[in-house]
């Protein structure tokens, strides 16, 4: 077993010893991004889960480092990529991942893709 | 400021050219020789071609420090950098089947399930599915 092996185990069991807890927030990243369209938030998350939200969203944001909403944007911003790249419309792509306004959805992946989904739409077509 | 490229030491860039294109699927994007020895080079994921560029850079060959700092992260298993897959069982068979040896299986890590392979040039290179 080489030197990072030993240290892998050695945190694995810091870190990762409640088993509970990770098959918690595997579950609930898990039904994050099967659900990412939906009207999501803690509150649903949390009955799902059958935990109350605050612990929830703090066991969450302990083994991933982001909260849970943080999370369903970035899949919601990802799974709009590749309907961009597919070519349906931005307004459609909106909606289709579960956004509620086409502005906002374009304010928003600007500033985490850099560049408008009008751009990136034009620029993965051009890249095929 | 934006990460457009990060480098990783390769020890002969055809080679990892190959390694990086044939294996692991990525694509080149820019080749610029800079003398008869060295060009600037850069993959970048199969899909997401205007995403950050791997720069295959032949710095081992040219500065001693980092032929002994890669050797040093080599020998001890460590990998140099890491790829997100969606399925790393997969991701796993599909690269021994083309030969790669890995230091480390497909292991469970609490959040996360990650595996080491050797890229060929001097680095271990990890694989990390997000569970």
């Amino acid at each position: 077993m080489n030197f990072y092996q030993q240290e892998i185990n050695r945190i694995s069991k810091i870190c990762y010893k409640n088993e509970e807890q990770i098959k918690t927030v595997i579950r609930t990243r898990r039904f994050i991004e099967n659900n990412f369209e939906q009207e999501l938030n803690l509150d649903v998350l949390s009955d799902v889960q059958f935990k109350s939200k605050f612990h929830l969203l703090r066991l969450f944001k302990k083994y991933y480092g982001i909260t849970p909403m943080q999370y369903l944007i970035d899949q919601r911003i990802e799974k709009s990529k590749e309907h961009l790249r597919n070519g349906m419309p931005v307004t459609e792509t909106c909606f289709a991942v579960g956004f509620e306004s086409p502005s906002s959805f374009s304010t928003l992946f600007k500033n985490k893709i850099g560049i408008a989904p009008v751009e990136f739409q034009k620029r993965a077509i051009f890249a095929k | 400021m934006r990460v457009k490229v990060i480098g990783i030491p390769v020890q002969d860039q055809e080679i990892a050219l190959q390694f990086y294109t044939e294996k692991l699927g990525f694509v080149k994007k820019h080749d610029v020789p800079l003398s008869e020895t060295s060009r600037w080079l850069t993959v970048v994921s199969k899909e997401e071609q205007f995403g950050t560029e791997i720069l295959l850079e032949p710095s081992p060959n040219h500065f001693e420090p980092a032929k002994t700092y890669q050797n040093a992260l080599f020998e001890a298993g460590i990998p140099y950098t890491q790829f997100n897959v969606d399925n790393l069982e997969e991701e796993y068979n599909r690269l021994v089947n083309l030969g790669v040896e890995f230091s480390m299986k497909p292991t469970e890590m609490g959040t996360v399930k990650i595996a080491v392979f050797n890229d060929t040039c001097g680095n271990n290179i990890q694989l990390i599915e997000m569970l």
